[in-house]
């Protein structure tokens, strides 16, 4: 037998060919159904069967319950390695067979009997078997297995446990006990474990006795049981990290810790004084894991931290970025990047250390290096304005990048590209030199890709630069480019940019001349997006430009290629009309809105009868637009690796839901905010009282809970204004979190303690069983703006009345008798930033200036210790766009200005201009709010902060 | 010569073949209980069978692979899943249970009737004798129309397995069948 033919013979290969499905399917009935069995033929055949799941085969039900059944007639062989090959494949089989209740009491009897190699296996399968009419049956076994002294056994009883939740948390829950005996608890291995496999049984000197791996199972587990009780779980997190936290000895068990304590912690803030000393106490572990999850944790907190306390967490981090270990050093670089998003300043101690990293061998960390310095150098020209100038230290750094551009990839040079865009945005004073290295790599070779993320941090450069000579550096640049591109995409892309930049600059001809070459080198492609370019000129410079052009265009008249003819025909007589919005745009259509309501009215014939209305699509002027833009950017820039504190809900569809859709907002908020002002447009629009209310003016962005995440019933609220029509639509989501409750006729009392807002009507909800989400509006008329002693901020008191009924039984049964109950919840607010939304300026001052009302007022801002807590309050409370880098506060400052600008619900502007100062642990805020429109400020400075 | 010997009785009898048998009857009559006599010679306590047990023993130097499969009406129309093969049907009764004799009977029949069961022979243990109330043998042969049966070779047998009394006595009867049948 040739070797080849012999390996594919091979049962237990991993590789090559995958065996034929339907012919193993075959033989394993065969076998299986045989009389006696064949114990290693049936072994190999299950071999072959995992290789077929385990690589993507599924079998159909019927089929699989075929095999199912044929797999539990191997229960009467004893051989210890089929029995297991027999669990392997019932738990993949599980899923997709029918009946799968047969092996129940087999499996339970193995559980049952003595030390098998196999039993561990056995109580994973069976949290495949059982359903929620089983599992009781198992609860003595669970319990049993879970204290078992083999901890391999005690391990899987847990897991199995947990997987077990979702079908029958009652049962689970009377293993809290056990589990937490298992936690603290030390088991062995027993004395066999490494005389199963003949690789350690020539090996077994200096083998460990345990891994202490159950302790991480149990506290997932135990987790799982408590955290909605807030109490139990600070209990059981201080009893495990009591005494330097000797009783976990499994590091993935310390890990986990953590992030539940990370998950308290983000749930209450105030806690951090409880647990920052559990959590400071990790940052030093024999695990370097360990200790980074620490700093990890503590970083997110870093705003509670004292200085002090933080320098613990960067000298951790120091330590660990020059460990052998790369995954721990990129750990511990990336945590370092992660300071320098909001902090650049608190790691100017490492940079010797982050220069080092440079010329790490791993390219991933320099990269990492580099763009942390980037930032770090941004902290430094802040702290230049004290006459230390950190040109020096660019310029270093530029040289030492210039010189690992030649060594790395194009996947990195687009990372470094990125930081030195975000950079040149937050600390406009460094730009020059950025805009130098990044000329210089355009002229550089590289692909597509390369080239467009180069020329994107340039167009974003232009559009957020405030300097004029910044933009003309790099319009001329481009034009430079594009005498030499070989991609049409981009050239087209620039000659739309020349086109709306170029005839706003001093010297408009220079840009003319380089468009016009390529009308006379260039595809068409090319060539009629340059008449686009150049109509835009002609329109806007006017004079002789405007006529040398039109004979530019003229010539078009006779180019080879229809577009082209067609656009400058097209041009020429937009000039001649003088139609210039026809050729400068200074408005768009919300893209988003307009793809929604295209695919709606595309969707139904039946509306074909009536015209599709493009007056419904909300219009954004270029400014809104650059504001969108500007706030998806910084919002980039200070949201690194978003980490969301993701809380598994096993079996809870609901919050799998909302975490999804929370973590989507994260990747581009200012888009889906957007969306989901459109979604609730719609869904009010599908309420005839509320239809009438007309157009949608704005709805807060997400949900307000009043009340606890963890009460019977979770209430949120979201405002919805229709300022045209003077209404407020409350919309409160109300969900039931009693298991055994119905409740029925739900509705909300709302009292408003502000009488010019006056309630209209109530959308009450019928009914709400366990686990379900409904929705209460109430509506209100406000007071208009307009109207001197009008006051448009308010409190509303809330109350959720409503019958409760209990269920009687399993079947979901009601008992018919109810009783009413209400139930208080918090207050809602309406809150001056209510009507507002940032807005983008470059020049904030002379837009401050401009704008006609102005009001001034000193007061405390409440609860803040630091001007960082004050501007992060501020700027959420009043809805405002930080702009001129403002929202950055250097921690060692006690004078800041915060400089804030929005657009309100009526259409004007309001910019504020704010002093902040530190004094023995208060903030004191200068207000100077001027707005467009009356009042406004006034409000602004009424309300509580 | 001896292992030459054993080797022809070995083949005949085929101590390498097992010999299969399958405990079926209402839930609660007892096959949890018989089996693990059988084997144990104890008495357990048991729970109600969530589908099957099965043991291997060796009895008279035969080995005989038996499957206790559970009784109640969720899991009997499983029961067809393991008929292939079966040497000798145990039907077990609940002596006591005069209410469910007749659904026993129908299940009986019902089962008797399977393709694959045409050539197995019938063991029935009117089970739970030590019970003051139990039916004779006689009794619950009659209602279990077994006399209708053709072509089977069956037989009735009171046992109590908590006593564990009239158990080896049916065994040996359907090992004797067993091996005749083979025989031929
Ligand atoms: N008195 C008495 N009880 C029995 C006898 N055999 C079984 N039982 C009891 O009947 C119940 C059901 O037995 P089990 O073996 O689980 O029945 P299965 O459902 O047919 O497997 C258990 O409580 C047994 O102790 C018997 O011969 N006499
Ligand atoms: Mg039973």
């Amino acid at each position: 037998m040739s070797t080849l033919s012999y390996k594919k013979l091979d049962a237990y290969s991993t590789s090559g060919d995958l065996p034929d499905k339907m012919s193993v399917f075959q033989k394993c009935l065969q076998e299986f159904n045989a009389s006696p069995i064949n114990a290693k033929k049936c072994r190999q055949l299950l071999a072959m069967l995992l290789r077929l799941i385990y690589n993507g085969q599924a079998f159909p039900s019927q089929e699989s319950t075929t095999l199912f059944f044929s797999i539990s007639k191997l229960f009467q062989h004893k051989d210890e390695s089929l029995r297991q090959l027999v669990y392997l494949t019932t738990k993949e089989l599980a899923a997709t067979s029918q009946d799968i209740l047969m092996v129940t009491a087999s499996i339970m009897k193995d559980i049952q009997q003595g030390d098998m190699i196999y039993k561990p296996n056995a109580i994973r399968t069976l949290s495949k078997i059982l359903d929620a009419t089983t599992v009781s049956a198992s609860e003595r076994l669970l319990k049993n297995a879970i204290v078992d002294k083999n901890p391999i056994i005690s391990s899987s009883a847990l897991i199995s446990s947990y997987h077990l939740l979702p079908i029958a948390k009652d049962v689970v829950k009377r293993l809290t006990n056990e589990t937490l005996e298992t936690i603290q608890s030390t088991k062995y291995f027993p004395p066999n474990q490494y005389q199963l496999h003949d690789y350690y049984a020539t090996n077994n000197t200096n083998l460990p006795s345990t891994s202490f791996m159950y302790q991480y199972h149990a506290l997932g587990l135990i987790y799982h049981l408590r955290k909605h009780d807030k109490m139990a779980l600070m209990k059981l997190i201080t009893s495990l990290s009591e005494n330097n936290s000797s009783s976990l000895k499994n590091s993935l068990a310390v890990i986990q810790l953590i992030r539940y304590i990370n998950r308290i912690l983000a749930d209450d803030e105030g806690m951090i004084n409880v647990l920052y000393p559990i959590l400071s106490s990790f940052l030093k572990h024999k695990s370097d894991m360990v200790e980074l999850e620490a700093c990890k944790t503590l970083i997110g907190y870093q705003h509670l931290l004292k200085d002090d306390q933080f320098m613990q967490i960067i000298g951790t981090l120091q330590k660990l970025s020059s460990v052998p270990r790369t995954a721990t050093r990129f750990a511990a670089i990336r945590l370092i990047n992660r300071i320098a998003f909001k902090h650049p300043e608190k790691i100017m101690v490492v940079s010797t250390e982050l220069e080092d990293l440079i010329e790490d061998s791993n390219r991933s960390i320099s990269t990492l290096a580099i763009t942390t310095l980037l930032k770090t150098m941004g902290a430094g020209s802040i702290e230049s304005s004290s006459g230390v100038d950190g040109g020096e230290n660019v310029d270093r750094l530029i040289a030492k990048m210039t010189s690992l551009m030649d060594e790395i990839t194009e996947d990195f040079k687009i990372v470094i590209i990125e930081a030195i865009e975000n950079l040149a945005l937050k600390f406009p004073s460094k730009y020059k030199r950025l805009v130098k290295f990044l000329n210089d790599l355009l002229r550089d070779d590289g692909t597509l890709e390369l080239k467009t993320s180069i020329v994107g941090a340039l167009f974003d450069l232009l559009k957020f630069l405030p300097d004029a000579e910044a933009k003309e550096l790099i319009l001329m640049n481009m034009c430079e480019f594009i005498e030499d591109c070989e991609f049409t995409e981009l050239t087209v892309r620039i000659l739309f940019t020349l086109g709306e930049e170029g005839p706003l600059t001093s010297k408009p001809s220079y840009y003319i001349r380089h468009i016009y070459n390529r009308l006379v080198l260039e595809n068409a492609i090319i060539r009629s997006a340059a008449v686009v370019s150049l109509s835009k000129f002609a329109i806007q410079c006017g004079g002789e430009v405007s006529d040398n052009i039109r004979i530019l265009l003229t010539r078009c008249l006779n180019d080879s290629d229809d577009e082209v003819r067609d656009r400058a025909a097209l041009a020429v007589k937009f000039l001649d009309s003088k139609q210039k919005k026809l050729l400068v745009a200074d408005t768009q259509f919300d893209l988003g809105a307009l793809e929604r309501k295209l695919t709606n009215y595309l969707n139904d014939e039946a509306n074909f009868n009536v015209q599709f209305d493009i007056s419904e699509i909300p219009i954004i002027t270029k400014e809104e637009l650059k504001s969108l833009e500007y706030q998806k950017k910084i919002n980039r820039l200070d949201q690194p690796v978003h980490e969301t504190v993701s809380d598994e809900e096993i079996g809870d569809n609901n919050n799998k839901k909302n975490k999804s859709t929370e973590s989507g907002e994260n990747s581009d908020s200012a888009t889906n905010e957007l969306l989901k002002q459109q979604e609730y447009a719609n869904e009010l629009s599908t309420i005839p009282e509320i239809a009438e209310y007309g157009i949608l003016t704005k709805s807060s962005s997400t949900p307000i809970y009043l009340t606890e995440k963890e009460n019977e019933f979770v209430v949120n609220v979201v405002k919805h204004w229709f300022i045209d029509s003077g209404k407020l639509v409350l919309q409160y989501n109300i969900t039931n979190t009693l298991p055994r409750s119905v409740l029925e006729d739900i509705t909300v009392i709302v009292q408003s303690d502000n009488e010019s807002y006056v309630e209209e009507f109530v959308i009450p909800l019928d009914k709400l069983g366990p686990d379900q989400t409904g929705t209460v509006y109430v509506s209100f008329s406000i007071p208009s703006i307009t109207e001197e002693d009008s006051d448009i901020l308010c409190a509303f008191g809330n109350t959720v009345a409503y019958t409760n009924k209990d269920i009687v039984d399993d079947d979901g049964t009601v008992d018919s008798e109810g009783w009413s109950d209400e139930y208080q919840i918090d207050d809602l607010e309406v809150e001056a930033g209510d009507f507002i939304t940032p807005l983008y300026n470059s020049n904030f001052t002379s837009v401050f200036d401009q704008l006609p009302n102005a009001v001034t007022s000193v007061v405390a801002v409440s609860n803040c210790r630091t001007i960082e807590n004050a501007v992060t309050k501020l700027k959420t409370i009043l809805n405002m766009m930080p702009l001129d880098g403002s929202d950055f506060v250097s921690s060692d400052t006690k004078n800041h200005q915060l400089r804030l600008l929005g657009k309100d619900t009526w259409g004007g502007k309001v910019a504020s201009q704010i002093r902040l100062a530190e004094t023995g642990g208060k903030v004191v805020a200068k207000f100077e709010v001027r707005s467009e429109t009356s009042n406004l400020g006034t409000y602004i400075l009424n309300g509580s902060f | 010569m001896g292992q030459s010997f054993s080797g022809i009785f070995n083949r005949l009898w085929g101590v390498n073949k097992e010999i299969r048998i399958l405990i079926l009857g209402l839930d609660g009559a007892g096959k949890t209980t018989i089996l693990y006599r059988l084997q144990l010679g104890t008495v357990v306590t048991t729970k109600p069978t969530i589908g099957f047990n099965v043991e291997t023993l060796k009895y008279n130097n035969l080995t005989l692979n038996i499957w206790d499969l559970g009784g109640q009406t969720s899991i009997r129309p499983y029961w067809r899943c393991y008929y292939n093969n079966t040497a000798g049907i145990i039907f077990v009764v609940d002596s006591t249970d005069r209410e469910r004799m007749d659904v026993a009977c129908q299940e009986l029949h019902t089962m008797l009737k399977e393709e694959e069961l045409q050539e197995s022979a019938l063991l029935v243990f009117a089970n739970k004798q030590d019970q003051p109330k139990a039916m004779t043998a006689a009794e619950v042969s009659k209602v279990l129309d077994l006399t209708e049966l053709k072509d089977r070779s069956w037989s009735i047998v009171a046992s109590s397995a908590i006593k564990g009394e009239g158990l080896t006595e049916g065994l040996d009867w359907l090992m004797d069948v067993i091996k005749d049948e083979q025989l031929q």
